[in-house]
């Protein structure tokens, strides 16, 4: 049957399939984003998988988190619960370890992926979650939007899909987070209610995050190392390389130097 | 028990160029690889790598029996940088064939004897061996305070291709 399954997407190389299958895949936030990508992982035959969602479903998600069903959020099962239900209908032998938590609680099994797909609501969140990618070596992969409205002017849709991979550009050197975000940011921090959000760019960030995975470990495309920045444009449909990569200089990130890798020692002052 | 280890894709194929040039006597050339312990106190804990050290020419012994052996003061060196550095020292090596590589006879009785002196130097923090082949690698890691190592369940690397090797079942 594994055979038969993966025909469709034998380009991915000889040994494409496998690589797939002996990574194993970290998402944290399994919301619009990571419901997206839970499913499409599953699909394309990642079989192991480390879950993390503190949340249950609500009706609040029924617009976008396309693992639930309206059963599902009037029960508020846990979104963890959902993607584990969804990866294991589509492929019943999957390894599917779920973390009803924040990753912060529980750290240990992130450490332990090759792959994490980052789908958080925060810059704060993502500073986390890549400062420990970063210290244990694992290429993150960032999706998110926004919707902003200034006035009577229609609302503008925007995202980005990042590639954070040690060794290289971090989301700092790339402008996405910065002090003054974080700050403004922390400013806001519980009076921000709910943000808008909506299922076709979540699709649209999710799949191009999964493909950048797929790519990352068969590299199908044979193309060269880069550096992955994608500036999502809603309001027009696009997906363009950020223009900040231009103007990107090639020296080492300062902010994660190679050295500091591995647990943190933390010393009596 | 499942140890996984992992560098970036930069530094294994600096490891790889350098234990890729021809030595004037030696049929194989040595190095020195550098790793801070993850996930120490788990089940599965990582090795993550840091940086290399590599051997220069005149740090070899010619003795025929062997693919390359190295003189004293190469592991005085490798032992001076595990205290310098504060991590963990693996000696690497490649064969040059293809598929998983193995550990040859003498490599597994002379080899391991490294260890007690890294271990001496920095009782703390993993030791081991890596073994490279010409598309796949094996690690044997000695976790802090063990005498018997385990070998690596899960080899990462890190970049563009990611490539993940994993330990052949017997």
């Amino acid at each position: 049957m594994t055979s038969e399954r993966f025909s469709r997407q034998s380009f991915l190389g000889a040994d494409g399939q496998a690589a797939i299958e002996r990574a194993i895949v970290g998402i944290v936030g399994l919301g619009g984003g990571g419901g997206h990508i839970v499913q499409q992982c599953a699909h394309v035959g990642f079989l192991n998988y480390r879950l993390y969602d503190a949340d249950g479903a609500d009706e609040s998600n029924l617009n976008r988190l396309v693992i639930s069903t309206e059963a599902d959020a009037e029960a508020g099962i846990l979104k963890v619960e959902l993607a584990r239900r969804r990866i294991l209908a589509i492929r019943s032998t999957d390894n599917v370890e779920i973390f009803p938590c924040r990753w912060q609680d529980n750290p240990e099994p992130l450490r332990g992926c090759d792959i994490v797909f980052g789908c958080v609501d925060s810059f704060a969140e993502r500073r986390e979650l890549e400062a420990c990618c970063r210290r244990y070596l694992i290429p993150l992969i960032d999706i998110g939007m926004d919707i902003h409205q200034a006035g009577d002017e229609a609302p503008v849709m925007g995202g980005q899909v990042i590639l954070s991979m040690p060794g290289g550009p971090c989301m700092f050197c790339l402008g996405f987070l910065a002090e003054a975000k974080l700050g403004r940011e922390a400013q806001k921090y519980g009076a921000a209610g709910g943000r808008p959000q909506v299922v076709w760019p979540n699709g649209v960030l999710a799949s191009t995050a999964v493909g950048i995975a797929v790519n990352l470990l068969t590299n199908w495309t044979r193309s060269k190392p880069q550096t992955i920045y994608l500036s999502y444009r809603g309001n027009d449909g696009t997906l363009v390389p950020h223009p900040r990569l231009e103007h990107l200089r090639d020296v080492p990130c300062p902010h994660y130097p190679p050295h500091q890798v591995g647990d943190p020692i933390f010393k009596k002052l | 028990m499942s140890v996984h280890v992992r560098l970036t894709r930069q530094l294994y194929e600096q490891v790889r160029a350098d234990l890729s040039r021809l030595h004037p006597f030696a049929s194989e050339r040595v190095g020195f690889l550098f790793a801070q312990l993850g996930n120490a106190n788990s089940v599965t804990p990582l090795v993550l790598f840091t940086g290399y050290s590599l051997l220069a020419d005149d740090r070899y012994i010619n003795d025929p029996q062997a693919g390359a052996r190295i003189d004293s003061q190469a592991i005085r060196s490798a032992m001076q940088e595990v205290l310098n550095r504060k991590e963990g020292a693996f000696h690497v090596h490649m064969h040059d064939w293809h598929g998983k590589p193995r550990f040859s006879r003498m490599d597994r009785t002379e080899l391991p004897r490294l260890i007690p002196s890294f271990q001496a130097v920095g009782l703390s923090f993993a030791h081991g061996l890596l073994l490279l082949s010409k598309d796949d690698i094996t690690a044997a890691v000695w976790l802090p305070g063990n005498t018997q190592p385990a070998e690596a369940d899960h080899i990462t690397i890190v970049g563009h291709p990611l490539q993940v090797f994993e330990r052949q079942r017997t």
